[in-house]
């Protein structure tokens, strides 16, 4: 055991030292880029390791639960029948920890470095990751070490029952997306509730006599006040954060006393750390997208373009990135790099479209007539002496004005006078700064995107001239291009990278183009045929179903609507309906656990779509889809059995979304 | 490493917590599961969480070389961001989220065990115990072996039965479509009449392909029959060739040599059930569940099980497993006509002497008038078996129409063999099972008592 132990870790000792240079000079590199990650540890770890890291989340120590256990065995056996290997995690930390499995190739390694290096410039950078901590110091690792310590020490605490201890957690870990993701945890939880003065005890300070109080103040009249008032404040601001309100205002069943009781101190203080990581790590999954995007962008760039691959590399990293962004259905990797890209080429050509509008002569309306695209496209070529930097070029680079902003005059000065010290051959941008690199790789310039100028639409060329004063400023297209700004594409994407999230950015950035060259389509569940059937390839329906799967986590708005329903202490979730219907079974399961930490009974309110089965029948036959009726239900838990009751009208409005629709089914379908 | 302790504690409860048996006999989603490998839910795996009804949501793919047509049907749904759990930032290669679990997974051995416990049941089917002394010859069959030893003739004839058994002449199908004036539902009636197996859903899934102009190509089906050859089984097997023989992993037997003496039981099942027009939803959905468990608990039970498995409405058609759960028809009902191919087939290939027959049918109730008490009793009387039974699907409680579970049961009252078991609600499927399967003694004195 100790010589395997021992053996393991020389192995790791040595492919640590092996990737010390490229850990330094991608780090490097990703700054020159206009990058600025979180500093990051990289650590070196046996696959077995690996698989540890990624039940915990990316992280080496978390709470007990068996729901690590259960990531770990399934990661496991997906590695042992090869069913998908992790090449690394990175968490989100500052600094930031990524480990790197040691089996990978060298080619494998650095695109993995490359790739850390963008993520934790995301983590940093993006604000709904910056919410989380505020302006304190982001320690994700302690925290969750703290809170891994803190309930272990209530598992082991003889007075508590470890089972239950477990079976919180499990209540809890079911509400982790019901939260206000879209407010950070340190403002004040909005779980308060006006409540309103019973009149009852005003009367009782009153001073009447008996009589006139049952006379005049019945305890139906009071109560049905009461009642109404209460109702009244409650509903009319529903709380998206379910685990705060719970954790300001629930008591739990005991079961043994047969009712609710007040929590314990334990109990509150694993329902605090349990939010604290949901906040923690929800910024991560409103991000995916963007920032797997994000990270496969900048890889591409600097492994392939910027050849931080080795000639002998290139080919098994070709092969690993292919594999990666070739994998079939919603890829988050593809879907984000390539929306990167468009916001990338979009706004190279709205700068390069702006200065060639400001050329004597040409207008919105004569464009595409009056530019000639191809010399536009030479004139955009960058000189050699940045297109080329070789060892034997540098005396090019040096003959470039002194104030060249594309030069790093520093570095090249020391490559010039020292060859050894600056490896250019390997590191070629090193002797560039971020104007040099973004020059280089202008993105119009790449055989693949050639066209993209010459395809801008009119009707943006119209509004990018609407208020455009010096519109004679350049007396040749020469000039103008001279003065176009290479650096416009990544400027902006930085700053979309800062405030967007997934559902925004595929809002402002899915583009029918998209759809359509990428095949994309919605299918639709259809009961005439009782499968799934494609229902529509129309870019808009695409988006619009895309966006149903990246809003709220994917999953429906759950809100406390009232917590005092019908005057009861009953607790009354509203389930914020948007036109698709909630997985009923599932959600009777989560009451079940709500229930526990409510401690009274427990009531959901949603919209279920019911078929008529005879109608069903008969559009079978017919091959129509059948018409659902949508009914407001309101199920109910005690504790013990579950019952249905039909939701009041006005309930029903309130939880009803009537200005979306997520369905994508066409008219005619299938016939 | 605390990880280690999750590992155990995840084991511990699942294994704690995994579906019982009965209830995911009542509830559980039989449709995953295959004859191989049964899939018995894991509660605990992935807690649960509001999400959205899957089919409502339907989701977003990818088409592979081009854009699919809509209304083209998609298969599995692709994964999905927001399936995963999504903690952590978990790299690595993408669409690990996919795919399903939460089950395990037992086989149809272990899920006999298990149901044999839970109902206290323990089946040994009487008699009929061959004993065969073989030595060193590659004559005894299982289902499973090396390719070398697969018994291809078998598995040849078995695929080739089950074709002539369904096949029917589609193009003469087609041309009387085009008769004028005609109906999916009479030329189905029609086709009936000349013997031809075709199904409703068959024809209606058709109609709408033969061209408008070509309707009326024929006056009648008597013009059309004399204009056009209807193909035999055999002519249109040579035509089409051999490649269509539907072979089934069921049918796949490997030799092995035996050397010791061996007692083998030799059991046949027949499951027959009714899929005429009457056989709305939940109550297909009630045969399935009580045939499904059925099916695995005998195929777990003995390795040489044969199963034959029967469709009918007011006539009998044999089929294969897959189809025979899912399949729908139309039409009316004539219970008898299943008996009758039930008796053919058992006479030929499976003589009394020599095997345990288990005959087992399903359905409404619903009986063409006089159909059970001149035929259908008779014909039970007249094919041995070890048990008989019917379970009658008739959501809450009985048809005023449905008499015929009524019927069989007062003619066997005093029969301990046949059973009859009445199916109202998931609920009853497994005191079902225990009433089908019960010791022909046990009924005797559930009636006493």
């Amino acid at each position: 055991m100790t010589t395997r132990l021992r053996r393991f870790r020389r192995a790791a000792r040595e492919e640590a030292e092996r990737l010390e240079e490229p850990v330094r000079e991608a780090a490097a590199l990703a700054r020159k880029l206009g990058l600025d990650p979180y500093p990051v540890n990289y650590w070196v770890v046996d696959y077995d390791e690996m698989n540890q890291l990624i039940a915990y989340g990316g992280f080496q120590r978390r709470y007990p639960h068996w729901r690590w256990g259960m990531t770990y065995d399934r990661q496991q056996k997906q590695d042992q029948f090869g069913m998908g290997k992790a090449f690394e995690i990175v968490n989100n930390d500052d600094p930031s920890h990524a480990f790197l499995q040691e089996s990978n190739t060298l080619a494998d390694q650095k695109a993995v470095i490359t790739h850390v290096e963008a993520h934790a410039d995301f983590f940093r950078n993006n604000e709904w990751f910056s919410r989380f901590s505020g302006d304190n110091d982001l320690d994700a690792a302690a925290m969750l070490e703290r809170h891994a310590e803190t309930i272990q020490r209530y598992v082991d605490d003889s007075d508590i029952d470890r089972e239950a201890v477990e079976r919180f957690v499990d209540a809890v870990t079911c509400l982790e997306d019901t939260i206000d993701q879209h407010r950070p945890l340190s403002a004040d939880p909005d779980t308060g509730r006006t409540q309103p003065e019973d009149l009852r005890e005003r009367l009782d300070g009153m001073d009447l006599s008996a009589a006139v109080r049952e006379a005049v103040f019945d305890d139906e009249w009071l109560d049905g006040l009461a009642e109404a008032e209460a109702a009244a404040a409650d509903l009319d601001h529903p709380r998206s954060d379910v685990l705060g309100f719970l954790r300001e205002h629930a008591t739990v069943y005991d079961e043994e006393a047969g009712e609710a009781v007040e929590m314990e101190s334990w109990q509150k203080d694993v329902l605090d750390l349990l939010r604290r990581e949901a906040y923690y790590f929800a910024p991560q999954k409103m991000t995916k997208t963007m920032n797997e995007g994000w990270a496969a962008f900048w890889e591409s760039l600097m492994m392939g373009e910027e050849r931080f691959a080795g000639e002998d590399e290139f080919l098994t990293y070709a092969d690993h990135q292919s594999r990666v962004l070739g994998s079939p259905g919603m890829n988050p990797y593809k879907l984000g790099k390539e929306l990167w890209e468009y916001v990338e080429n979009t706004t190279n050509r709205r700068e390069v479209a702006d200065k060639l509008l400001r050329v004597e002569g040409i207008t919105w309306r004569n464009f595409h007539d009056a530019v000639d695209f191809e010399r536009v496209q030479s004139l955009l070529e960058p000189p050699a002496a940045i297109d080329t930097v070789r060892s034997d070029t540098l005396d090019d680079l040096a003959a470039l004005p002194e104030d060249d902003p594309r030069v790093d005059w520093e570095a090249l000065d020391r490559a010039l006078s020292d060859p050894d010290a600056v490896d250019i051959d390997r590191y070629p941008w090193k002797v560039l700064t971020y104007e040099g690199l973004a020059e280089r790789h202008f993105s119009l310039l790449k055989p693949q995107y050639c066209g993209f100028l010459r395809r801008i639409r009119r009707s943006e060329l119209e509004q990018l001239s609407r208020y455009m004063f010096d519109d004679e400023k350049y007396a040749s297209v020469e000039e103008a291009i001279d003065d176009v700004d290479k650096t416009a594409g990544w400027n902006r994407m930085r700053e979309v990278r800062r405030s967007h999230n997934d559902v925004t950015f595929v809002d402002a950035f899915l583009s029918p183009e998209f759809v359509e060259e990428n095949h994309y389509f919605t299918y639709e569940y259809t009961r005439a045929t009782g499968d799934f059937r494609v229902a529509s390839t129309d870019h808009a329906d695409v988006k619009k179903k895309l966006l149903l799967q990246f809003t709220n986590f994917g999953k429906p708005t759950i809100a406390v609507f009232d917590d005092n329903f019908e005057n009861r202490g009953e607790l009354l979730l509203g389930h914020r309906y948007n036109g698709i219907m909630l997985d009923i079974g599932e959600a009777r399961d989560v009451l079940e656990r709500i229930h526990e930490l409510w401690g009274r009974p427990v009531n959901l309110m949603t919209i279920r779509k019911e078929f008529d089965e005879h109608e069903v029948e008969v559009a079978r036959r017919r091959n129509r889809e059948p018409e659902p009726t949508e009914a407001g239900v309101r199920i109910r838990y005690d504790g013990d059995s579950f019952d249905e009751f039909e939701l009041e009208p006005e309930l029903e409005e309130r939880i009803q979304a009537s200005d979306v629709d997520y369905d994508t089914k066409p008219e005619e379908w299938l016939s | 490493m605390g990880l280690r302790e999750d590992l155990e504690r995840f084991r511990e409860v699942g294994e704690e917590r995994r579906e019982d048996l009965e209830s995911f006999i009542r509830y559980g989603d039989l449709s995953g599961s295959n004859s191989d490998e049964i899939e018995i839910p894991i509660k605990v795996v992935d807690l649960p969480e509001f999400k959205y009804d899957q089919l409502d949501r339907g989701g977003v793919g990818q088409g592979q070389g081009g854009t699919p047509d809509v209304g083209q049907p998609v298969g599995q749904p692709q994964p999905q961001p927001g399936d995963g759990d999504g903690d952590g930032d978990e790299d690595g290669e993408p669409g690990e989220e996919g795919g399903e679990h939460g089950y395990y997974e037992m086989d149809p051995e272990e899920f006999a065990e298990e149901l044999d416990e839970e109902l206290g049941l323990d089946l040994e089917p009487k008699g009929k115990e061959v004993i065969e002394e073989i030595e060193g010859d590659f004559t005894d069959v299982t289902r499973t072996g090396p390719n070398s030893t697969l018994d291809f003739e078998r598995l040849f004839k078995q695929g080739l039965k089950r074709k002539l058994a369904t096949d029917f002449d589609e193009e003469f199908v087609r041309e009387a479509m085009r008769v004028a004036g005609e109906t999916p539902e009479s030329v189905y009636r029609w086709c009936r009449a000349e013997n031809i197996l075709v199904s409703l859903p068959w024809i209606e899934s058709e109609w709408d392909k033969i061209p408008d102009d070509e309707r009326g190509r024929w006056d009648s089906f008597g013009e059309m029959t004399d204009n056009v050859e209807r193909s035999t089984a055999v002519q249109r097997i040579r035509r089409r060739g051999l490649r269509e023989i539907p072979f089934r992993r069921d049918d796949e037997r490997y030799r092995h040599p035996e050397i010791e003496e061996k007692k083998q039981k030799n059991v046949v099942v027949v499951n027959i059930r009714d899929v005429s027009g009457s056989m709305r939803e939940t109550k297909r959905e009630l045969v399935e569940r009580t045939f499904t468990p059925l099916d695995w608990y005998l195929q777990g039970k003995y390795d040489n099980a044969e199963f034959v498995y029967i469709a009918h409405d007011a006539d009998a058609w044999e089929v294969d497993r897959e189809e025979f759960f899912g399949i729908r028809s139309g039409g009316g009902t004539r219970i008898s006509s299943a008996y009758e191919l039930a008796k053919q087939v058992l006479e030929e290939q499976y003589p009394w002497a020599e095997w345990n027959r288990y005959v087992f049918a399903a359905g409404d109730s619903e009986n063409s008038s006089n159909d059970t008490t001149e035929r259908v009793i008779p014909l039970m009387r007249d094919i041995p078996a070890n048990r008989h039974a019917y379970v009658e699907t008739q959501p809450g409680g009985t048809a005023i129409n449905a008499t015929h579970a009524e019927e069989v049961d007062r003619a066997f009252a005093d029969d301990g063999d046949v059973v009859v078991a009445s199916v109202g609600s998931p609920e009853d499927v497994t005191d079902a099972i225990y009433e089908i399967l019960q010791p022909a003694s046990a009924k005797a004195k559930a009636e006493t008592s």
